[in-house]
């Protein structure tokens, strides 16, 4: 029952967040994808940056509860492309989707029926999606950690300053 | 152009980060598209529950929480109460040009139609949760929690996703010749 409040005031804070920043706005979302307006890539590399090393910082204290997705090569490349393909498509991802729903903006609700619809699809090819594209080169839960032997947060630091000064000094807007 | 919002990307960013290191301390990393699985499973259960029980991918996702809302399914109730609070509490200070159903930017470049618009969000809809389904996760879960974990899979969705994100979105914006 705790976990299930903890979920609702971190969700409440989290479509706050969205919807503050702008990450509800078709402008905003488009302009990062046509590469000229940087405020979500810029957005999303500063929570990105804070959140490495943060939960690493929490990882030294053995404080951070992992949840790391395996690497299945084809199932990740495949579903990101048709994924980036719909996010371009509507504008919306599956988070900022819900919060421009509440904020009653009618083409994002069109896009939560739309997405429920995707998962049931998805739902019924599993079967054969598992066997061919998901147990295949599946290579399981690896971490740059794993991978490159160094304790994660000697890791964690320079890929945050990197993130950090990219979003804060690097990106530009371009607009003609 | 810089600042208009309601609030800057850095201060979206930087809170966003600490959300997430929040939400690692406390119980998992944050995620969207799981829910929508999980929905899926709960209407599938309360309408036909020998079909949804057949279903491995959603069996997959109801039973353990026993076909009821766990954390994860909380956390997206709460992004739309925290969504449709600030929305009511700062609409005031929205641009003008983020307001409303059609978006300014799409009305210019396919018209006024809000059928064409909506139905382009279904079907843009039904791909991201599709691919996010089969890839593991969507930009919350792989992109913004996978990658500040380290997770070598999020490294390969948030490149490809921007890729193919970027390339669509030219296509669809091409200077028409």
């Amino acid at each position: 029952m705790e976990t299930l409040i903890t979920g609702f005031f971190i969700g409440c804070a989290f479509g706050a967040i969205l919807y503050l920043g702008g990450a509800t706005s078709y402008r905003r979302i488009m302009g990062t994808l046509l590469l000229k307006d940087m405020w979500i890539i810029k957005l999303m590399a500063t929570a990105i940056g804070v959140g490495t090393l943060g939960i690493y910082v929490l990882d030294i204290g053995n404080l951070a509860h992992f949840s790391i997705k395996p690497v299945y090569v084809w199932g990740i490349v495949l579903g990101g492309a048709i994924f980036g393909i719909g996010w371009a498509i509507s504008g919306y991802c599956p988070g900022t989707c819900l919060v421009a729903t509440a904020e009653g903006k009618k083409d994002a609700l069109f896009t939560l029926l739309g997405a429920l619809s995707g998962a049931f699809i998805f739902s019924l090819l599993f079967p054969t999606i598992e066997a061919l594209l998901i147990e295949n080169a599946n290579f399981g839960a690896l971490t740059l950690e794993h991978l490159i032997g160094v304790q994660g947060i000697y890791l964690a630091i320079p890929l945050s300053a990197v993130l950090l000064f990219v979003a804060f000094f690097g990106l530009k807007d371009r607009y003609q | 152009m810089e600042n208009d919002y309601i609030i800057s990307w850095k201060t979206a960013g930087i809170a966003l980060g600490l959300l997430l290191v929040v939400a690692t301390a406390l119980v998992k990393p944050l995620g969207v598209s799981t829910q929508f699985v999980v929905t899926d499973a709960m209407v599938a259960h309360a309408i036909a529950p020998e079909f949804a029980e057949s279903n491995e991918y959603l069996a997959k996702y109801g039973v353990p929480t026993n076909w009821l809302p766990g954390y994860g399914w909380m956390l997206v109730i709460g992004m739309l109460c925290g969504g449709a609070l600030t929305a009511r509490l700062f609409k005031s200070r929205q641009p003008q040009q983020d307001r409303g159903s059609m978006p300014t930017l799409w009305r210019e470049r396919f018209g006024h139609s809000s059928v064409k618009r909506n139905t382009a969000a279904f079907f843009g809809g039904m791909l991201l949760l599709f691919g996010a389904r089969l890839a593991g996760g969507c930009t919350s879960g792989h992109m913004i929690s996978g990658i500040s974990q380290l997770a070598l899979s999020s490294f390969i969705f948030g490149i490809v996703t921007f890729g193919a994100a970027i390339l669509m979105a030219k296509y669809l914006y091409r200077t028409p010749s």
